[in-house]
């Protein structure tokens, strides 16, 4: 393999990486709260159409890329109120929200398959994009990839150093001692699902906003249970999540490469690597020790009278 | 027993036989007024899709505008049992004529066929008839050849991408003839294949897209339905040639030209035999010459000797003094599949599954 | 200003609650769903009718309920089967396409074999195939306590990917389309009588009643019972847990592999991708709408495989995108799910004074 194929197949990399970089942090922030959201692949469909139809009707990219956000959070809020007022079941709650999500933005979105909206394109950073291999690899994408390299920074400020984050983070491990310590547990858990949704949101914008610019069912195909796995590959940490959504991405476009530089193997077995990939990455993390999740998490907060 | 049928006044017999004489013109014209018929389509992917099923659909919207002519369709119906019900829906519903459009539908089709004696059916793309049940297809192979003769006389590099779907008959097929159509004017050429095994998905068919480009393809096509690699080759700034409808809208600066489908002209001529009741179950297999592939306009950036040569080989086609697969032809084995002089008989051609020499890419 | 005062219930709920709270949670999906026809101009009634008729309006329509429900019964009984222990098997789909390998090639081994042992054999191995297949994340979640929701679902991605190279490639058939050749007549379960349903559903009768004694009078299925309220009593109890967990999946991937057998042998008559259509995903809201009980199962998969077919109706004859019944499961499920909590939990109001 040549530089040109490498840096090529690296900046693909990034590209492919970034919608379920979103996804993964917005899982993160939810499970950190205790809560598990198996309704990735639901949310992040519900942004996905809510950017396409809001860049089709205003024009605004930007305002889209937001509202994608916002839906996002709504279609998480289902899985707030069955989990956190009606104390159902998270796993089975999440598997509806993706059965709801998917098919609600399916059809809505089946009269719109084949149009185009206005999204974002490449924008080179000045200076930046100059440099060798950085580059191109990292300075020669559109600005939602930009800002998707200080979401995993911010997270971990937000999680190390505000009062908020702190908070969070002890629901998810002890909500009874945090309630005892005068937290609003249900509240935080609120907050954790609703802002994990909104970055949910995000990661379906990015397919319908930046990756392609046309709409057609099943935008997000897979990527959000992607998410879900790489929360795990990631112990929970906004930096490792960076690590494995590239990493995943890679895979994706080393499949499709491989194809194309001549490597004649059944496109069968190809498109199987990605999904291997998880299942290795997922054994891998699994074997160290002290990565496990929030200690509560998954296990509903039982009303008190 | 008086039979009051028999208490005929001579005035009552000629005011009976005057007014005949009135109705008669109202009498034709009812029996001119068609029969009523009733058109079911069943499509595998979404109509919107602006690919495959679409342009079966644009069809069927020109149907609905005929008279006399009813249609309704269900989309995105998967293969294989689901289909069956369908089309028994369909046939319970006193359906006159069905239309199934993929491959898979074959055998649940010759399945309702077989309970549904006075309902034609029409399976496209396969090769099973029954005595109330035909197939069809379209040469679009023939369009294949000559795009591919564009791309080959279009491409510097000499290696030209084809983001291909599945690997079925049909899309080899099409694979095959475009290099053959490359190879005629630049027989140093390759065509490397990329399979998505999706037939719309606009993200990794676009992703299919740059990989090629990356490996140096500075010409590129598709068998998808969704413009994604015309995306591509624009951004890219080389050429692409489209598929189904004309692309160009999709990327003006890139589009070359593309293999296009018309179902109308072949689907008024099937309804105007079914209503005439002279419709018998057989395999139609229409191409150019029957107005049913085509290709699309040409880019301004094509010189004038390419279009000419490729519109001369278009009339050949059409006229059937040309035929595409005409030996010899070796597999990329090296090993001769079709003998020299010889021409593919059409059933070879419909279950193609190897590729020409000078296709990179695996058949399965 | 009236108080919610909201206190666990000790007793289990009455039947006449569960089938109360049950029917309003589904109501209220099927009125949340209609109301989303308004979307496309269509009045919610006129949906609902369509809806009915398409699912269970004629005798023919119940007859392609019963074919649907096959499969949807079996994959369902086996994933309940692992939800008792609170292992989330979300691999039905996979297990179900590689019940369906395994079933196929014995079909396309010993296709000249005798019915009486091509049957069983084909069976015999699409439930070690589908077994298998199931065990791999029950050993990665032992070993190195892999999540099992992920391993599962990926497996269901490859399970499909590796039908699918088996039928482009080795097993393609003649005519050139990724599909095998149509099975002997010997290596196909017939219907019953002169009607379109097929043996599959005696089948399931038997194997839905094994499941029912199983839980009932063996020792075994009992701990499974007691491990999904407990781990940690389970845990001490006579059987290894790990046994029990890699027990359950085995057995959890073995039913959706004879559904796999059923898929190929009763109804397509050869292997081919379309064949997956779901029943994998559907089977786990079925499992929880049913709270994993056999009779229930046998009922929530007859209903929703009605939904799959008045959806079909709805599609006919008003247009409707086929998204609409992902909604409507969807929904149900969700609606079904928070109405649990009015069975676990008392709200009382108060007046205070």
């Amino acid at each position: 393999m040549n530089a040109d194929l490498l840096i090529a197949l690296l900046a693909a990399a990034v590209v492919s990486g970034t919608p379920i970089l979103y996804a993964t942090l917005g899982e993160i922030i939810t499970e950190k709260s205790g809560v598990l959201n198996l309704g990735v692949e639901g949310a992040m469909m519900t942004g996905c159409f809510c950017a396409f139809i809001t860049a089709k009707l205003t024009g605004q990219p930007w305002l889209a890329f937001f509202a994608a956000g916002l839906a996002g959070l709504l279609a998480a809020s289902i899985h707030g109120l069955v989990c956190l007022v009606f104390q159902g079941n998270q796993v089975v709650s999440g598997l509806a929200l993706t059965i709801f999500g998917v098919g609600l933005a399916n059809y809505l979105g089946t009269p719109y398959i084949g149009l185009a909206a206005p999204g974002f394109a490449p924008v080179p950073i000045p200076g930046l994009a100059e440099i060798p291999l950085l580059g191109p690899v990292l300075f020669n994408h559109d600005p939602l990839v930009y800002l998707s390299y200080l979401a995993p920074f911010g997270l971990w400020l937000f999680f190390r150093h505000s009062r908020f984050g702190l908070g969070l983070r002890a629901v998810g491990e002890f909500p009874a001692a945090a309630l005892a310590a005068g937290l609003n547990a249900t509240a935080y858990r609120w907050a954790g699902i609703l802002g994990g949704g909104f970055f949910m949101g995000l990661g379906g914008a990015y397919l319908s906003l930046a990756y392609t610019h046309l709409w057609t069912n099943n935008l997000t195909a897979g990527r959000g249970w992607i998410a879900v796995a790489l929360v795990i590959f990631a112990f929970w940490r906004p930096g490792r999540a960076v690590f494995g959504a590239y990493l995943f991405g890679g895979i994706m476009a080393l499949q499709l490469r491989l194809q194309a530089g001549g490597a004649n193997l059944p496109s069968s077995l190809l498109l199987m690597l990605p999904y291997a990939l998880t299942v290795a990455v997922l054994l891998f993390s699994c074997r160290r020790r002290g990565t496990l999740g929030p200690a509560a998490l998954g296990v509903n907060i039982e009303p008190s009278s | 027993m008086r039979l009051p049928c028999l208490r005929f006044s001579l005035s009552t017999l000629t005011a009976l036989v005057a007014s005949l004489f009135l109705l008669q013109p109202a009498l034709a014209a009812d029996s001119a007024k068609e029969k009523e018929l009733k058109i079911g389509f069943v499509y595998v992917s979404p109509i919107g899709d602006g690919g495959w099923s679409y342009a079966h659909d644009l069809a069927r919207q020109e149907l609905e505008k005929m008279p006399g002519i009813s249609t309704s369709y269900v989309e995105a119906v998967p293969e294989g049992p689901d289909s069956e019900r369908v089309m028994l829906q369909m046939a319970r519903k006193k359906y006159d004529l069905i239309f199934a459009t993929s491959f898979g539908y074959m055998d649940p089709m010759l399945k309702v066929a077989g309970q549904f004696p006075d309902t034609t059916f029409m399976h496209c793309s396969g090769f099973k008839t029954a005595t109330n049940m035909g197939n069809y297809f379209g040469r679009v192979y023939q369009a294949r050849y000559l795009t591919g003769m564009v791309a080959g006389s279009m491409s510097k590099s000499g290696v030209i991408g084809y983001v291909a779907s599945f690997p079925i008959p049909e899309v080899i097929r099409g694979v095959n003839a475009f290099t053959l159509g490359v190879q005629s004017v630049r027989p140093d050429a390759s065509v490397r294949v990329v399979w998505t095994k999706t037939w719309y998905d606009p993200v990794k068919e676009k992703e299919a897209a740059k990989s090629l480009l990356d490996v140096g393809a500075d010409v590129l096509t598709q068998h998808q339905d969704s413009p994604a690699p015309q995306e591509a080759a624009q951004e890219k700034g080389v050429y692409s040639i489209g598929y189904n409808t004309d692309m160009a809208k999709f990327a003006p600066k890139a589009h070359l030209t593309a293999a296009t489908w018309n179902w109308v002209p072949y689907y008024e001529k099937l309804i105007a035999e079914v209503r005439g009741g002279t419709w018998t179950a057989r395999s139609d297999w229409p191409g150019m010459a029957e107005g049913v592939v085509d290709i699309a306009p040409f880019g301004p950036m094509v010189p004038k000797e390419v279009q000419d040569k490729v519109l001369t080989k278009k009339a050949a086609i059409i006229e059937g003094k040309e035929k595409i697969f005409v030996g010899p032809i070796k597999d990329q084995g090296g090993t001769v599949r079709i003998a020299e002089g010889l021409v593919a008989p059409d059933t070879d051609l419909l279950s193609m599954n190897w590729f020409v020499q000078g296709v990179v890419g695996s058949t399965e | 200003m009236a108080l919610l005062r909201i206190t666990k219930r000790q007793e289990p709920s009455p039947l006449w609650r569960s089938a109360l709270v049950f029917t309003g949670a589904v109501a209220t999906a099927l009125v949340l769903s209609m109301l989303l026809l308004t979307v496309r101009g269509i009045s919610p009634l006129e949906g609902l009718s369509v809806l009915m008729t398409g699912a269970f309006g004629s005798s023919w329509a119940l007859q392609d309920c019963l074919l649907k429900a096959i499969p949807l019964f079996l994959c369902s009984l086996g994933v309940a089967i692992a939800f008792r222990l609170q292992i989330w098997n979300i691999g039905a789909e996979g297990q179900f396409a590689l019940g369906a390998v395994g079933a196929t090639w014995m079909a396309l081994s010993f296709g000249g074999a005798p019915k009486f042992v091509l049957l069983p054999l084909m069976i015999l191995a699409a439930c070690i195939a589908g077994g298998l297949w199931a065990m791999i994340p029950a050993l990665f979640r032992q070993w190195l306590g892999a999540n099992e929701i992920i391993v599962t679902l990926m497996l269901n991605y490859i399970g499909i990917l590796f039908l699918d190279f088996l039928v482009y490639g080795v097993w393609r058939d003649s005519s050139g389309f990724p599909m095998t050749a149509a099975f002997s007549e010997n290596a196909i379960v017939g219907k019953i009588g002169a009607s379109s349903v097929h043996w599959g559903l005696a089948h399931c009768a038997v194997l839905g009643l094994l499941c029912r004694l199983f839980f009932r009078y063996t020792r075994l299925g009992y701990e499974i019972k007691a491990g999904g309220d407990n781990v940690q009593a389970a845990r001490y109890s006579g059987m290894p847990y790990s046994f029990l967990v890699i027990l359950v999946m085995v057995l959890s991937g073995a039913l959706a592999g004879w559904a796999g057998f059923l898929e190929v042998s009763a109804t397509v008559h050869r292997l081919q991708p379309s064949i997956m259509v779901g029943y994998g995903f559907t089977a786990i809201v079925v499992a929880w709408l049913a709270r994993l009980n056999p009779a229930g199962i046998a009922l929530t998969s007859f209903l929703l495989a009605g939904l799959r077919a008045g959806v079909e109706n709805l599609q006919l004859d008003l247009q409707i995108p086929a998204a609409f019944g992902s909604i409507l499961e969807g929904l149900i499920l969700l609606t079904v799910l928070a109405g649990g909590f009015f069975l676990s939990y008392r709200i009382l109001f108060k007046r205070r004074v």
